[in-house]
């Protein structure tokens, strides 16, 4: 015996041992990897192209169809329940009794009410009135809501504009501004602005907690399975320990992410061209994004970590995942109460939000400026550091050890 | 050589106001080179809190822990690599062999993977596990699992051994076996110090008895000497008058 003396393990060669041995034992769980690595990259696509189709098919069908009405009174004016007609609006054959309680049981979309005096009012030359009757809150409604507004005021500036003319007048000068509305953007690239608020969402998500089970599993888990008091028995440094494991969460992590990527790549190029123009989807901007949220892979990793070690049970840890899948969305959501102009310096700092504002940046093909890179790299990576240094500290604990 | 001085260590008691439990109060003993020391005491009695402070994990209050001469607080990374540990808790890793769960820990310990290899053919030999060293831990026997913690912690050759009730749940075969191996650490010369609450196991095997009861040594000594302290004839009946109750004869 003793023909081995004893030698000193570093902390690279423990760290590299630990995250092999992880990997190859996570790799042999194979349902766990399978629906780590692929979840991202599938839910992707099914979000973009499930989404667009859903999209297409309502502008479509209210677009283009004809839109049938419920019109009360149409015998008081013939003139424009045939202009509207022409128009791709037809009256209802038999309309509801009562309008309004048809539209509140969300029977009928939109009606029209023609005014009791509208032959008389029109007669005399005073604003004819004709309601129309709607429910605001629902958003399917929009559309032929706005059908309907648009044939009525088209109308009425027409046969206004007759009058006139009939007067000697030319109609133009009541018109002191004439405001026209180009909206350019195309239903692709209104598809791509809602994929635009998402895609961040789910790229944080992703980095955040994508490794999250391997982070509990080897800290938690591991205690709960008894192997962790043997582990730190050995006289492997401790930090070379929980840093071989956070890295091997933090491969498992970024390799969904790259998978992600990719898909949202492929399926960008495969929705079209509108969502190409609105997103900026090269291997370049791919490649910024990862270096995004590859911090946010460390920061995630190393919190999760230090919570699995802080957590009596594999149960207890699993608990936090609530709040943890809440975090990133936070910035997110408040963006959208409260827009923020991304040139301030002080929002590059903050985790998360710094984060959403870069995704959004570069999947709009702009580049952050070098000072905003700095300051974004300089602070997550900081916070990183800080919470790989709890970590390890925690595993300098004496409590930790003792499982049960 | 192990040598446990004064040691103390006392817990937080639970809920509010409790007064903290005291596990292990002033426990000295050592363990000499190429003798088996046992560890005999009922459940609770601070057997496992003690080997947790000589095997580093834990830090004592008081008193100190030399091994092999180092200070097992101020060198507990010496202290580390001259020790095999069979912890209470044996956890292996289930997707792994046996074979790879015994080669994490060489590594752990800085081996090459040719030491590696040869040394988990000896142990493999000694611990007659060669028929399921290949075989992912998945599904093990208690048996196999306890042999495979206990090759692991071997794995770096190490002079002491501290095994924590190492025939725990054990059959009649496997028990018998190991204490052969037990044996064999022996005769190489090493530093064997084990735990257990059966005074049967602890009097086929030791040189050297630590008896404790509410964490407190209450007697140690050779076998010989236990019985002429008690005035017995019968080991048996040393123990319980020694520790003063009957329990853990009958396991």
């Amino acid at each position: 015996m003793n023909i081995r003396t004893a030698r000193k393990i570093g902390f690279f060669s423990t760290m590299f041992t630990v995250m092999k041995k992880e990997l190859l034992d996570f790799s042999r769980d194979r349902k766990t990897l399978a629906l780590t690595l692929l979840m991202g990259p599938l839910i992707y696509p099914i979000i973009m192209l499930g989404m667009g189709k859903l999209t297409e098919m309502r502008m479509r069908t209210q677009l283009e169809k004809p839109l049938e009405i419920a019109i009360v009174g149409k015998e008081r004016a013939p003139n424009l329940v045939g202009f509207l007609a022409s128009q791709g609006i037809t009256a209802m054959k038999a309309p509801p009794k009562d309008v309004e309680a048809a539209i509140r049981a969300q029977d009928a979309d939109v009606a029209l009410v023609i005014d009791k005096d509208f032959g008389k009012d029109w007669a005399a030359g005073t604003p004819a009135r004709v309601s129309v009757v709607t429910d605001s809150t629902r958003r399917n409604a929009d559309i032929p809501v706005g059908r309907v507004t648009a044939a009525l005021e088209t109308y009425g500036q027409a046969v206004g504009g007759m009058r006139l003319v009939a007067r000697g007048i030319n109609p133009g000068v009541t018109r002191a501004i004439g405001v026209d509305r180009k909206d350019l953007a195309t239903p692709e690239a209104k598809r791509g602005v809602l994929l635009s608020v998402i895609m961040p969402l789910i790229l944080l998500i992703l980095a955040f907690i994508g490794g999250a089970h391997l982070s509990m599993d080897t800290t938690a888990g591991e205690r709960e399975r008894q192997s962790l008091e043997p582990l730190l028995a050995t006289p492997a440094p401790r930090s070379g320990l929980v840093s071989g494991k956070m890295l091997a969460a933090a491969c498992v992590g970024v390799t969904s992410l790259v998978l992600t990527l990719l898909a949202f790549k492929l399926s960008a190029n495969l929705a079209g061209g509108g969502m190409a123009r609105m997103m900026d989807v090269s291997f370049l901007a791919m490649g910024k994004m990862l270096l995004v949220l590859l911090p946010l892979v460390i920061i995630g990793t190393a919190l999760l970590t230090f919570i699995s070690a802080n957590a009596k049970s594999m149960k207890e840890a699993q608990a936090h995942m609530t709040w943890l899948l809440f975090v990133p969305m936070l910035p997110a959501y408040a963006l959208m109460a409260y827009p923020l102009k991304d040139t301030q310096l002080w929002q590059y700092a903050v985790p998360f939000l710094s984060q959403n504002q870069l995704l959004g940046k570069i999947s709009r093909g702009e580049s952050p400026s070098a000072e905003q890179w700095a300051v974004y790299l300089a602070a997550s990576l900081a916070l990183a550091a800080v919470l790989w240094l709890a970590a390890v500290w925690r595993y300098k604990q004496e409590k930790l050890a003792i499982s049960g | 050589m192990i040598v446990a001085e004064n040691l103390r260590k006392t817990f937080p008691g639970k809920g509010k106001k409790a007064q903290p439990v005291v596990a292990v109060d002033n426990v000295s003993f050592t363990a000499h080179d190429g003798q088996i020391t046992g560890l005999l005491g009922p459940n609770g009695a601070g057997k496992t809190t003690t080997l947790r402070m000589l095997y580093t994990l834990m830090q004592p209050e008081t008193g100190q822990v030399e091994v092999d001469g180092f200070d097992a607080t101020t060198q507990a990374d010496a202290v580390r690599r001259v020790l095999g540990v069979l912890p209470d808790a044996r956890g292996v890793y289930k997707r792994l062999t046996a074979r790879e769960n015994i080669a994490y820990f060489g590594k752990l310990q800085g081996l090459s993977d040719a030491e590696i290899a040869e040394r988990t053919r000896l142990l493999a030999a000694a611990l007659q596990m060669e028929d399921f060293l290949d075989r992912q831990t998945e599904g093990f026997s208690q048996g196999q699992r306890t042999k495979t913690a206990i090759a692991r912690a071997l794995v770096h050759d190490p002079r002491n051994v501290i095994l924590d009730e190492p025939t725990n749940g054990l059959d009649v075969m496997t028990t018998r076996g190991l204490r052969e191996f037990l044996k064999q650490l022996r005769a190489e010369g090493r530093c064997v110090i084990f735990s257990s609450h059966i005074m049967q196991e602890v009097a086929a095997l030791c040189d050297r008895i630590v008896i404790i009861a509410q964490g407190r040594v209450m007697a140690e000594g050779t076998p010989d000497e236990l019985r002429a302290k008690a005035g017995t004839e019968n080991l048996e009946d040393a123990f319980v008058q020694l520790i003063g109750t009957e329990e853990g004869l009958h396991a």
